[in-house]
């Protein structure tokens, strides 16, 4: 019979085993070994490095982290530690908070698109029983913003709103029935302001610009930010072999997560600040809290509650929650805000809507002579994240492939709008789509698979893309050679009937911004873990990490139980609080399993010692004998030798108390020294690629997804249940993006589908079969080899799904969402312009190798040769982008080429001829105009 | 979001309902009738039109009845989909309206007297104010209609119930009753322009139940519904054929959520000696969506080309 450990003495007779949790009927492991088991478990070789003497293989190399694996949870499917409180509706989100005395808040929105606040009259509210504070923008006049270089956000109006739905004034009542009519009876005065919608409007000259950046305002537009990038040579693309040129456009989405915005705000007993928010990025909340609030940080403690979704569209600090905490000041009582969906879609911060135009060119062999974007993006009210988004929509489109030249214009505009902002795939996702669809249609004029034009041009492990960002592990090519595999590609593409269609795209993420945005990445790290185990041999693991259903919670948890070899539950992860946990940046760029695992790592490693050290005393041995493996320390020559790891830790605490541990991560020094060269930099990167088949009506332009191979290069899989659920999941969003979801903005400029039913997120029924396929290409610097699998997998469905309609009905179009309406008026269009009567007969497209066929697939066999070699680090020699052109990669192109440009300004001459966004430089800054405000 | 407050008045027979209603006018106050909840609950947590009574008829006995022949106006529409008993063709279009959960509680009548829809319209308050309101629900403003502006006395809500056509197809009859008593109507006669008025009930008045005719076991067709998302969508554009099985002279084809009402169209069939295609041609011609719903009105017109086709296969 077993002697486990139960809550309940007594209880063992009828223990559950259908997973429901009865309180006092659950089976815990006893801590330290010795207790009721004669024999610790064996290691489990499976998932211990084959280099390290286990059964894992590692086709790619080995990993400096290899040596601290102990079989014990890496690389296991492992549910989410938080996922029984979630399943239970134990999970505390944001509006499930009650604090004792608790009064509602209610937000005054602005009815206008643009106005000017002359004056607010709240005398009516604050009269009305129940009403016990009434706050406006005169109550806090200090801006704040998520990024430090765009502060341009206030708690409320100051002195204009700038969409409907911005925030004016805020009540606090003892309920939300008060609170409403509270709202409802404060009198704003406005002068109604001319508004403006359309990005294209934005780059124009205007009598009231949304914003005033004084001296550095561009002209009188609403340009917020324009970016240049020329890097190669592009001389000579008029005479390309192949290319392409689309202009597309993609509507604004929003992130859609099931959690609205909820807030409660509490000034304590001692005048601290205790606010619960559902953040991602709780680090730069208590920022601008202290910043708007006037208090010290260590004034405030800021609560991340159970976070329900974030997807980017969590992590700016919010107005309301300086809301909350005005009015909780003011009635000194606590104070909860839920927003209703039509305020989420009001604070917005998604995708932004975008003119994106690409231009392609290849040359005779095949490679890509030439990438040009030009990305006018509509960031609406405010700044948010749209300083970086201007840049990632053109820095994280050169890579995976290897470029002859690039050039970039973007340029990101104010409009009257709810703010765009962050979302899963931040910047990358548009132009990657326009990208794909690009190589797809070079291959068709090429008469090439598009496939094996991917695999010729591939950039391999450890180089370096044009405009100089480092990549590391790469994936690429084992992805699209497993998703062609997959789905029987050479079978189906080009040769399925009218209306079935298959198609591939690809992506390419960064694993972690390279740059913390609030410190010199020189004195601080991005990510720290304190870990801490007192005698009972618990282990507390204190992260900022925000777990916002991604698993970060369970990645930290895994790697220390892994380099401790303890299971997962005696380790107790405390992320929530900044009273407790380390400043962490948050979950934002796919950074947290890349940068905390690693710390946590780092802080696991110097308790390993300290428990080894203790067992090296004990036993008489030296530590480098000695192996851990499931709360056993013991020599690895005579397993007999060795003690439990309760004696180790008890031997190891003496004189001193609990062990305690620090660890730190940040990233290596990399990257060029042009301006902007920050952005879009990351210790390392993933890549995927994946292959799409839809169906399509052709008599009503519907399209169904059928199923999706997706491969995603992970590194290391840390939870291979969890990544394939992150590509589960990032295969849904895609398909809302790429099929239904957009933000409508109707004739009058309103937000037209603020609520769940009209803002059409895809439907279970929607959902094809997704066939997740991990691929493992070992990060070296990644914890034990792992990389991103939150944001990457995202973007390569919208490219496929797009190349997929083409191959079932030859048509292409530039313009997401694919809804019925447009699909069937690109038909309806074809039909009339060939003189096709029934849409039954619509002529699909059809492939005959050309000469180049051969040429690329025999380059790509010789790449993949080497890309092995270099993935093993088997070959080290430096690769830049260029070598394929035929550059010496150890000296700088600019050297090699005269005509060779690295420019991130244009040249007077260039100015008149650049694209839509670009043509934001035609503006001149108002310090250089003679204007001084 | 809250409701403003109202008073649930819960009858226990049809009598006592009729009474209640009877009442409430007499002393000039304005009520709503509830049966599943789906479509007016929404409506009133976005303060749409809201009334301080509402009539419940939900504790009535004996009308959620479903036969081939009779069905009850509180037979919900999951009950509809599942029953054996039901008519194939209501089966089906039941199975298609929104989604399974809103179908446990959503009724045959509530379905049928659903409220017009429209994007200026279904929204919540803070939005209609952002619009200066519309002409539907004006909020005392006389407010002009947003869809077609400048003509403030039409309303052109779009009708995008599921069932209405089906019914209509099959020739169905509607049973209304009130404080003046009971009276019968033909199902494509029930429905009155324009988007506010939606249907000749009267004020008290409620749908009882609907009749089918009884041969209506040997009648055969289809109902096609157009919508983004195979689930919860409402339709975009909804076509529903009808027959008696080896007797196409007795087609008759009906659409919905085109227009404020859904429509029978005889006349369109009977111009066209069975001509499938004429028929499509001739109901395309006659039917004209504004934009206020999803999709565009042109692409929506445009389908029920495609849907009258399939509703029509054999």
């Amino acid at each position: 019979m077993s002697k486990d450990y139960v809550q309940q003495p007594g209880s063992n007779s009828d223990v559950r085993v259908d997973g429901k949790r009865v309180a006092g009927k659950l089976r815990f492991n006893p801590p330290g070994s010795g207790g009721s088991r004669p024999e610790m478990a064996e290691r489990d070789m499976e998932f211990i490095p084959e280099l390290q003497g286990g059964n894992e293989a590692q086709p790619a190399g080995a990993h400096s982290h290899d040596k601290y694996r102990t079989g014990t949870t890496v690389g296991k499917r492992t549910p989410l530690v938080d996922a029984k409180a979630k399943v239970t509706g134990q999970a505390w989100y944001g509006d499930d908070v009650r604090l004792a005395n608790e009064l509602i808040g209610r937000i005054v929105r602005s009815p206008h698109h643009h106005a000017r606040v002359k004056s607010i009259d709240t005398s009516k509210a604050e009269a009305l029983p129940g009403v016990i504070a009434v706050s406006t923008g005169a109550d806090a006049p200090n801006k704040f913003g998520v990024l430090p270089v765009t502060k341009d956000e206030h708690a409320m109006a100051v002195e204009k709103v700038r969409h409907v739905g911005d925030l004016v004034a805020c009540v606090a009542a003892i309920d939300e029935e008060t609170a409403r009519e509270a709202a409802s009876l404060i009198e704003v005065d406005y002068e109604v302001l001319e508004s403006v919608h359309d990005a294209k409007k934005g780059l124009q000259d205007v009598d009231d610009p949304i914003h005033w950046r004084g001296k550095y305002h561009i002209g009188s537009t609403n340009i917020q930010k324009r970016v240049f990038q020329e890097f190669g040579d592009r001389s000579n693309l008029e005479d390309s072999h192949a290319s392409y040129s689309g202009k597309w456009k993609f509507m604004g989405v929003n992130h859609g997560f099931t959690e609205p915005h909820a807030v409660v705000a509490h000034w304590d007993s001692n005048g601290r600040l205790q606010l619960y928010t559902p953040q991602q990025v709780p680090h730069y909340a208590h920022r601008a809290l202290a910043t708007v609030l006037e208090v010290p940080m260590h004034q405030v403690n800021v609560i991340r509650t159970f976070v329900g979704g974030g997807f980017g569209g969590k992590s700016d600090p919010f107005p309301h929650e300086m809301c909350a905490a005005i009015l909780a000041r003011k009635a000194g009582r606590p104070v909860r805000i839920t927003f209703d969906r039509e305020e989420v879609f009001w604070v917005n911060r998604g995708r932004h809507p975008s003119n994106i135009e690409i231009k392609m060119h290849a040359d005779d062999e095949g490679k890509i002579s030439g990438l040009d974007i030009d990305a006018l993006i509509d960031g609406g009210g405010f700044a948010s994240f749209g300083h970086v988004t201007s840049y990632y929509n053109g820095v994280l489109a050169t890579a995976p492939y290897e470029l002859g030249s690039f050039h970039y214009t973007g340029a990101r505009v104010w409009t009257n709008k709810p703010a765009s902002g962050a979302m899963r795939g931040h910047g990358a996702v548009n132009t990657r789509c326009a990208l794909e669809v690009g190589l797809d249609d070079m291959a068709e004029k090429m008469q090439v698979d598009p496939i094996d034009l991917r695999l010729a041009n591939l950039l391999p492990p450890h180089s370096k893309t044009i405009t100089g960002f480092r990549i590391t592990s790469n994936g690429m090519r084992q992805a699209l050679e497993r998703v062609r595999e997959g789905s029987n590609w050479d079978e189906k593409f080009r040769k399925m009937p009218l209306g079935k269609g298959i198609g591939i795209g690809c992506g390419f993420f960064i694993s972690g911004s390279g740059l913390p945005i609030h410190w010199d990445p020189n004195n601080f790290p991005h990510a720290t873990v304190h870990i801490q185990i007192d005698m009972d041999g618990g282990v507390t693991v204190h992260t900022g990490a925000a777990d916002i259903g991604q698993g970060s919670t369970t990645a930290v948890a895994q790697v220390v139980a892994e380099v401790l070899a303890l299971p997962l539950e005696l380790v107790h992860v405390r992320s929530h609080e900044s009273d407790t946990s380390p400043v962490d940046l948050g979950s934002y760029s796919s950074r947290v399993t890349f940068m905390n695992a690693n710390a946590a790592i780092s802080a696991a490693l110097d308790i390993r010692e300290k428990l080894l050290d203790a067992a090296s005393e004990i036993l008489s041995t030296p530590s480098e004998y000695l192996i851990l493996n499931d709360r056993r320390i013991y020599n690895k020559r005579d397993p007999a030798e060795g003690i439990s790891y309760l004696d180790a830790l008890h031997k190891s605490q003496e004189d001193k108390g609990a062990l305690i541990a620090s660890g730190a991560y940040r990233t290596p020094p990399m990257g060029g020294v042009h301006k902007g060269a920050a952005a879009g930099l990351a210790p390392a990167y993933s890549f995927s690629a994946y292959v799409a088949e839809v169906e399509v009506d052709v008599e009503m332009g519907l399209i169904k997804c059928t199923d999706v191979w997706a491969a995603h290069d992970c590194g290391k899989a840390l939870n291979p249940l969890a990544v394939e659920g992150q590509i589960i999941g990032s295969c849904h969003m895609g398909l809302g993006q790429v099929l239904s979801e957009q933000m409508v903005y109707g004739r009058t400029g309103h937000l037209q589908n603020p609520n769940l039913l009209e803002y059409k997120i895809p439907s279970v029924h929607e959902m094809p079969n997704v066939t997740p396929i991990i691929i493992e290409s070992c990060d070296p610097e990644g914890p034990f080899g792992a990389k991103e699998a939150g944001e990457g997998p995202l973007l390569p469905i919208l490219p496929a799904v797009v190349n997929a309609v083409y191959d079932a009905i030859g048509i292409r179009i530039n313009e997401l969402p694919l809804t019925p309406d447009k699909v069937w008026a690109a038909i309806a269009k074809k039909m009339k312009l060939e003189n096709i009567a029934d849409a039954n007969d619509l002529p699909t497209p059809r492939l005959d190798f050309s000469e180049l066929q051969e040429k690329l697939l025999q380059r790509s066999s010789e790449h993949a040769k080497r890309d092995v070699l270099r993935q093993r680090s088997e070959d080290t020699n430096p690769y830049i982008n260029g070598v394929l052109f035929g550059f010496d990669p150890n000296i700088p192109p600019e050297e090699q080429d005269g005509g060779w440009k690295i420019s991130v300004r244009p040249d007077s001459d260039q100015i008149e001829n650049l694209g839509l966004a670009g043509s934001a430089w035609t503006k001149v800054e108002q310090r250089h105009m003679g204007g001084e405000n | 979001m809250l409701m403003p407050p109202f008073e649930l008045h819960r009858p226990k027979s049809v009598e006592e309902a009729c009474n209640i209603a009877q009442d409430l006018i007499s002393s000039g106050q304005e009520f709503d009738w509830i049966a599943g909840g789906t479509d007016l609950i929404p409506n009133y947590k976005w303060h749409i039109n809201t009334k301080p009574h509402v009539i419940s008829l939900a504790g009535i006995d004996g009308v959620s009845n479903i036969s081939m022949n009779e069905i009850g106006c509180m037979a919900r529409l999951h009950d509809i989909s599942q029953s054996g008993d039901a008519h194939p063709l209501l089966s089906q279009a039941a199975s298609k309206v929104a989604s399974s959960l809103i179908r446990r509680n959503a009724t045959l009548g509530g379905n049928l007297c659903l409220d017009t829809r429209c994007f200026w319209f279904n929204q919540a308050e803070e939005w209609r104010s952002s619009i200066d309101w519309c002409h539907k629900c004006d909020c005392g403003t006389g407010s002009d209609c947003r869809v077609i502006p400048n003509q403030n006395e039409l309303c052109v809500a779009t009708y995008q119930g599921d069932i209405a056509p089906v019914l209509m197809v099959l020739n169905a009859t509607a049973h209304l009753i009130g404080p003046n008593g009971a009276r019968s109507v033909l199902l494509h006669e029930f429905y009155q322009l324009d988007g506010m008025t939606r249907n000749i009930l009267q004020p008290g008045e409620f749908m009882l139940k609907i009749t089918l005719p009884d041969d209506v076991s040997e009648w055969v067709g289809s109902y096609q519904k157009l919508r983004v998302r195979e689930s919860w969508d409402f339709p975009e554009a909804g076509a529903a054929a009808a027959w008696k099985k080896g007797d196409r002279s007795t087609l008759k084809v009906a659409t919905t959520a085109l227009e404020s009402i859904p429509r029978r169209h005889d006349e369109e069939v009977a111009n066209s000696n069975g001509d499938v295609k004429e028929i499509c041609d001739a109901i395309y011609k006659s039917t004209k969506p504004v934009n206020n719903t999803a999709l565009p009105p042109r692409y929506r017109r445009n389908m029920i080309k495609v849907l009258v086709k399939r509703a029509c296969e054999e």
